[in-house]
């Protein structure tokens, strides 16, 4: 493993601002990052979760120097993304989702030529190289095709090959199953793994809890631009109060039962949501001790209630630091 | 995927450009609209510059180089902003840019291919005029005129630049384009020569280099035309260093765009 993190964000801000009125004179500004601290190792997958206008496509087109932060400093493979820009951009690569970012009146493989030739692949090694992306991403039999004609998955495949075209050391992926059938999304995260064998570094945002669970080895939360966690799922767990939730359901709850859940031994919290008539505690369990029988027994007197018991799920652990942080 | 060694890849600009050039090739020849600024509309400019010119000596030649420059220009003009405004439509901006090479050298393949298949337009231009008027232009001096003919591609694609410029700073330049590019077309002497227009509007056409081109290419293809009053020798000076100014600014305005963008982030705008 190399020395230098593959990504390193130090204070990231970024402050958009937009004007309004017949003269603009009415001027907007929008912090999307507050201040970003990240370190990211070679060969990871790390994936940045986080709601919509979080901040997640701002910090990725920072990184890979599309973007200037407004203050702070970022390196990518130990290179400055302000000021080495070229040299970075020839080991980094970037698959910004979606129907756009491609010419759709030519073929893929056209598509794959020319920016062969804008990231200087040899032009020896261009064919060889254009056929071995389309193979890996099983598009060989459509690649004399106008991606006009291509399905939002092949598309995503096409942007997926031409990410990986020059072979980068590091690769960005933004939202890459959004909008994918689950197919064809399930496709793309086979050929994201794959990707690992080839010592790549990864850094994937997503709104696709299994998704980041599924692949990512350390996941950040991202909320109102700033970085809530950071740790791996079971970290994250512990980092909301366990890897064990229950879940208890009746018609209300009186405080003074609440109180005496949330003083069970190996509780760590416990949140009340009213879904209609029915109340829900959501109980995360820290240690083994705890039991559904024990949370029965401080809620009696309930004669319909429900507990059941579920491992603390990403989701879980998303919405709880989302929430905290917009408190 | 095969993890096979490879030499480590290092951009070129030649090889970025002749790139570019590919590109605006296949999708030229991939989309029918094309037709119409490159072949539909010379000959439409045809007939206006021949009502214009009527009872003129050299009728035909002014037909021909009035015409074929609209045609020149418009693709220019048109052309290399516009497939920049395109880049911002369709997404592909982003992606061009995320790639080592630097985006001016996209540009200028696009400028190139642009200003040559403008040529399409003055040929046909010449074909319909000589048929329809049965008569073949005499040059007056052959070799000057395809020498200044190559240099007033050269201004074209040198202003060409400038405007793709401004296509990746913003998206609103479409509009400025359109509202200036009738301006351009008379200003330029494209359409006609400019000394007929009022004299104040000379100095302002003197900004941009292919007026010195174009001024040039009618010295040397008219016996007796009657242009800027310092003939056809200054016309090149100031048309080499109109062009080198351009090229300059180009150069400069590009990084400078290129940085903006990157600051107020209006790269996925559209």
């Amino acid at each position: 493993m190399s020395s230098v993190p593959a990504i390193e964000a130090r204070g990231i801000t970024r402050v958009f601002q937009s004007r309004k009125g017949f003269f603009y004179q009415d001027v907007t500004r929008t912090e999307a990052l507050r201040g970003v601290d990240l370190t990211i190792e070679t060969g990871e997958i790390f994936g940045l979760l986080g709601p919509n206008g979080a901040g997640k496509t701002t910090l990725t087109k920072i990184l890979t120097t599309l973007l200037l932060p407004t203050s702070g400093t970022a390196r990518v493979l130990g290179l400055d993304v302000t000021k080495d820009t070229e040299r970075l951009r020839a080991r980094i690569g970037l698959v910004l989702g979606g129907e756009r970012g491609l010419y759709n009146r030519i073929s893929a493989r056209e598509n794959l030529r020319y920016f062969a030739d804008l990231y200087g692949i040899p032009l020896a090694e261009r064919e060889k190289r254009v056929n071995e992306v389309l193979e890996w991403v099983g598009l060989t039999w459509a690649a004399d095709r106008r991606t006009e004609e291509y399905s939002r998955g092949m598309k995503q495949k096409l942007h997926i090959a031409r990410g990986i075209l020059h072979r980068p050391e590091v690769l960005f992926l933004d939202e890459p199953t959004i909008g994918l059938d689950p197919k064809s999304a399930r496709e793309t995260r086979k050929l994201i793994r794959s990707l690992l064998g080839e010592g790549v570094t990864i850094f994937l945002t997503t709104h696709y809890m299994f998704e980041a669970e599924e692949l990512c080895h350390r996941i950040g939360v991202l909320s109102r631009g700033r970085l809530a966690a950071i740790d791996t799922v079971a970290g994250l767990r512990e980092l909301v109060g366990g890897d064990r939730t229950l879940e208890a359901e009746d018609y209300g709850f009186e405080d003074s039962e609440l109180a005496a859940v949330r003083h069970l031994p190996g509780v760590s919290k416990v949140v009340s949501e009213e879904y209609g008539p029915v109340t829900r505690l959501t109980i995360r369990v820290r240690t083994g001790d705890l039991t559904i029988d024990t949370v029965r027994q401080s809620l009696i007197g309930h004669g319909g209630l429900q507990v059941r018991e579920r491992r603390t799920s990403l989701e879980d652990v998303y919405l709880d630091l989302v929430e905290e942080e917009a408190r | 995927m095969a993890t096979v060694s490879v030499p480590k890849a290092h951009w070129s600009g030649r090889r970025s450009t002749l790139a570019s050039i590919r590109l605006a090739v296949l999708t030229f020849l991939a989309d029918p609209q094309w037709l119409i600024p490159s072949m539909i509309a010379p000959i439409v400019f045809g007939f206006v510059s021949f009502e214009l010119f009527l009872g003129t000596p050299d009728l035909v030649v002014y037909v021909i180089l009035g015409a074929g420059m609209m045609s020149m220009w418009g693709q220019t003009l048109y052309g290399s902003g516009w497939a920049t405004g395109q880049d911002r439509n369709i997404g592909t901006l982003e992606p061009t840019l995320s790639a080592p090479t630097p985006y001016v050298f996209v540009v200028l393949g696009r400028i190139l291919w642009n200003v040559v298949s403008g040529l399409i337009g003055i040929v046909l231009v010449f074909v319909v005029v000589v048929v329809a008027t049965g008569t073949v232009p005499s040059i007056d001096n052959p070799v000057a005129f395809v020498v200044l003919f190559v240099f007033t591609m050269l201004t074209l694609a040198a202003v060409g630049t400038v405007f793709a410029a401004a296509y990746v700073y913003t998206r609103y330049a479409g509009f400025i384009q359109n509202v200036g590019e009738f301006a351009f077309y008379i200003g330029t002497g494209c359409m006609f020569p400019i000394v007929i227009l009022p004299f104040w509007t000379n100095p302002i056409a003197l900004l941009f280099p292919p007026s010195w081109a174009l001024d040039a290419l009618r010295y040397a293809s008219i016996p007796g035309y009657v242009g800027f009053s310092w003939g056809l020798g200054w016309d090149v000076v100031g048309g080499v260093a109109t062009t080198a100014i351009y090229l300059l600014i180009a150069g400069i305005v590009f990084k400078r765009v290129e940085r903006h963008v990157l600051e107020v982030g209006n790269l996925q705008e559209y």
